[in-house]
């Protein structure tokens, strides 16, 4: 695909200064994203936040009140129809036609495409484990959501737009998902993807960006973020423990002691603590365990409110 | 049993609807009494007994019972009595499509329980409705001093109101049964429509006449309670049935496995489900009824078409020609002493003729409104429809324009609209052969060819409203109720001179107005028809680009 191949030089989606209103209700308010190509795109944020309108706004589904959005380099206004032969699309709350089976719906789909790869869509299929000759009418929430992902993902497009893709999906799926995104970005995919589910997001995105009462609050890469993340450190030593040996380390914060027993949240060098524990005790058992993003995120959710 | 929550969610839900049926009904009576007003009574009161009976107008003729025999006897039935219909099949079988029956049974209600609050608010809102409607009658006659004093306005409403519940009833039971809501609706109204015509048109025949009490519409009006009072006789057929059909519907409910949304299996799906059939469909077309919008619209309707080409064809068409020619002599002979003004009622020509015969038949009414059912139903469905049912969005998300897909989806009703057309057309040819009536196949093509651009006037306004919108309720009502407005406006003008002057605004002027059946084809009408679609079809396309897609239903 030669635009795609001109779109090395693009952002895979920029947003400037995008905002939406619904009648006097705020959708998105000054929206200024840029996702790069080839990365995977975490957007978080919890119900309600703006995730849906600046997915919706992206497809042309709805025009913002101000600023402009562009999908490699195209305008997503102007050029609509040019936008959509280069993405794949899975909205939040996937309808289909009931009356269609799984095969014909994706028929339907292929022929505005000029056609698909059915081997490629067999594949596809095999792998998720749908059965596409049943009427999706008569499927489980997580098999609809199958065809839908299949659906999004049998043209090979250069950018996969999806809203909460995984709903209603059992884990073994979501895994199975998450690896035929790892392949995708591999070919050089971008994928942009939302969720309030943050191990999810944690699991394979790049980078994130935290929307919340439609303002993008921060933009991180995945790694920054657990950078900055506490980790919970748990001790079980030899005898009883002495709280002030702990708090004298560098990063360690609210140590709490009972008996042999000693934990604390902790970031900073992991060396100098062992150090200091193994200088004075025995370290029968360890523990340590990382905050996931889910308090990072909150962390931002309570931030923004104090701010707010 | 107390008035239930469930049966005051149903009130809720569906208040509107009737509120809007009453106060249309109310107005109409009030137009149609002062149109009658002004009307030349003689002009009834030479018709034969026969044409009286199907037209549901007394002996004793007067300007109020004209206004309400017109108004109440038949159209107002009908309306109210689809209404009731329409919340029947919704019940139940319209909560298993929605997906909430099973929200709703997991509370501690049991199915009988569930099915009778539905019932009972069908029966109170159908009583309410029936009330606000008869309640205006004797002011509104004191208003335009029409008398009425002789007219049983009371016996009447009571007839109409439990001939209503019995459709509901029925539709309810079928629904109820079956779970499907499709069939409930269809099945319902297809014995509404022809109870309602059989009562009308099998006294004409001789020998005939008693054959229209085996017809449930018989016991509303066949005692014309609104010269002779309340006929108990009647009323309790019409009870009796709707409490056995209440029954059938409590056992029917509580027997079966419900549904989760249902998805219905057409004739094509039966076909493609024979491994040898289908694998020759797929040699001959591949899957062919989702190779593009409009072939996948195609399919979606087939039903619809199937069926409403099939009723034209047969019962509007090839049935009445035979009818027409087995007619008594003397039946004929009155056609031809028919005053002008009845005539002009009916669009014009003489209807001692096979033409006039046709004319008040089949295309005064049914024609128009058969296009109209299959494209104002399509229009809705076409962007309305996915928009609600939430299947625009990946629609879109293809690399296809919002106007193609107008575009397609407004070819493909356009092509519905002649399929109608074709078949009203051939139906109405074959009958005029079969029963030796000799009309001119030139001039049967000229008026189907106007019935179908007068039916696409109305799915385009049906398109435009969806395309504005997005709400397939509003643009299904908007297009019926402008479709009946300027159908009354149009019956209206041609008896009183008074309207004479805005006729030229009704698009139904433009059908008929010319006399097509015995004239041919009236190209300025046409043109004008033509340029109204064309004018709404931009209009969708305008509004349908513009506007934000809405994300719920």
């Amino acid at each position: 695909m030669a635009t795609a191949a001109e779109g090395a030089t693009r952002a895979a989606i920029h947003t400037d200064g995008l905002t939406k209103y619904y009648g006097r209700n705020r959708g998105i308010e000054d929206v200024d994203l840029d996702v790069r190509e080839g990365e995977v795109f975490g957007f978080l944020g919890p119900n309600g936040a703006g995730k849906t309108t600046t997915i919706r706004t992206l497809l042309d589904e709805i025009r913002p009140t101000a600023g402009t959005a562009t999908i490699l380099g195209l305008d997503t206004h102007r050029n609509a129809v040019e936008v959509r032969r280069h993405i794949g699309y899975i909205p939040g709350d996937l309808a289909l036609y009931p009356n269609l089976t799984g095969r014909d719906t994706l028929t339907y789909f292929a022929n505005m495409r000029g056609g698909v790869d059915w081997s490629h869509v067999d594949a596809l299929a095999e792998r998720l484990a749908s059965d596409l000759s049943r009427k999706v009418g008569d499927l489980s929430t997580g098999n609809r959501q199958k065809v839908g992902i299949i659906q999004a993902f049998m043209n090979r497009p250069d950018l996969l737009i999806m809203d909460e893709p995984t709903a209603g999906l059992d884990p073994l799926v979501q895994r199975e998902f998450q690896t035929m995104l790892r392949e995708v970005t591999a070919e050089g995919c971008t994928v942009f993807l939302s969720s309030h589910t943050l191990s999810e997001v944690q699991r394979v995105a790049d980078r994130v960006g935290i929307i919340r009462d439609g303002y993008l609050i921060t933009v991180e890469s995945v790694a920054e973020l657990r950078s900055k993340a506490m980790r919970r450190v748990e001790f079980v030593l030899d005898s009883d423990a002495d709280a002030s040996v702990f708090k004298s380390v560098a990063g360690v914060r609210n140590v709490v002691a009972s008996g042999a027993h000693v934990e604390m949240s902790f970031d900073g060098d992991m060396g100098d603590l062992l150090k200091a524990a193994t200088d004075r005790y025995a370290i029968e058992d360890i523990r340590t365990s990382e905050t996931d993003l889910e308090e990072i995120f909150l962390t931002y959710y309570h931030t923004g409110e104090e701010a707010g | 049993m107390a008035l239930s929550s469930i049966s005051l969610k149903v009130a809720r839900d569906r208040w509107r609807g009737w509120a809007i049926s009453a106060a249309s009904l109310t107005l109409l009576l009030l137009f149609g009494m002062a149109s009658y007003r002004e009307v030349d009574l003689s002009v009834y009161t030479e018709l034969p007994e026969a044409w009286r009976s199907l037209m549901g107008i007394g002996d004793d003729v007067d300007v109020g019972g004209l206004a309400i025999s017109y108004v109440f006897g038949s159209f107002g039935a009908l309306v109210v009595a689809v209404m009731a219909l329409v919340m029947g099949s919704a019940a139940i079988a319209g909560e298993e499509r929605n997906g909430t029956m099973n929200v709703l049974l997991a509370n501690p209600r049991s199915r009988t329980h569930v099915l009778l609050s539905k019932a009972l608010a069908l029966v109170l809102l159908t009583a309410l409705a029936v009330a606000a409607i008869w309640i205006t009658v004797h002011p509104m006659a004191a208003l335009l001093s029409v008398e009425i004093g002789g007219l049983d306005v009371e016996a009447l409403a009571l007839h109409l109101y439990v001939n209503a519940v019995f459709y509901g009833m029925l539709a309810l039971a079928i629904g109820a049964a079956t779970g499907n809501r499709d069939t409930a609706t269809g099945a319902a109204s297809g014995i509404l429509v022809l109870s309602f015509f059989a009562v009308g048109l099998l006294p004409l025949i001789e020998g005939l006449e008693d054959l229209r009490k085996a017809f449930p519409w018989y016991y509303f009006d066949g005692s014309e309670p609104v010269y002779n009072g309340i006929a108990w006789g009647h009323l309790a057929v019409l009870v009796t049935a709707s409490v056995a059909l209440l029954a059938a519907a409590v056992i029917g409910f509580n027997r079966r496995d419900l549904r989760s949304q249902s998805v219905g299996t057409s004739l094509l799906d039966r076909v493609r489900s024979n491994p040898y059939l289908n694998r020759m469909i797929g040699r001959l077309a591949g899957s062919a009824r989702v190779s593009s919008i409009w072939v996948k619209t195609v399919s979606d309707y087939q039903t619809l078409l199937l069926v409403t080409s099939a009723a034209m064809f047969l019962i509007m068409g090839v049935l009445l020609g035979p009818m027409y020619a087995s007619l008594p002599e003397e039946a004929r002979a009155a056609f031809h002493d028919f005053p002008e003004e009845l005539i002009a009622l009916f669009g014009g020509g003489e209807l001692g003729t096979p033409e006039g015969w046709y004319t008040l038949e089949t295309f005064g009414l049914m024609a128009p409104l058969s296009v109209i059912l299959v494209t104002a139903i399509m229009g809705a469905g076409a962007l309305a429809g996915e928009e609600s049912r939430r299947t625009m969005a990946l629609l879109l998300s293809n690399p296809i324009s919002r106007s193609r897909i107008v575009l397609e989806k407004a070819a493909t009703m356009v092509l519905f609209g002649i399929a109608v057309g074709v078949a009203t057309f051939a139906g109405v040819s074959l009958g005029s052969v079969l029963g030796g009536l000799g009309m001119s196949i030139g001039n049967i093509a000229a008026t189907s060819a106007l019935q179908v651009l007068v039916g696409l006037v109305f799915g385009a306004l049906a398109l435009a409203l969806g395309a504005g919108l997005g709400r397939t309720s509003v643009a299904v009502f908007g297009a019926a109720g402008a479709a009946l407005a300027f159908h009354l406006l149009t019956s209206l003008t041609a008896i009183n001179d008074g309207l004479a002057g805005i006729a030229w605004l009704s698009p139904f002027h433009y059908y008929l107005g010319s006399d097509p059946l015995n004239t041919g084809m009236d190209w300025g009408n046409a043109a004008v028809l033509v340029m109204l679609s064309v004018v709404l079809f931009g209009l969708s396309l305008v509004l349908f680009r513009r506007r934000d897609l809405r994300q719920r239903g």
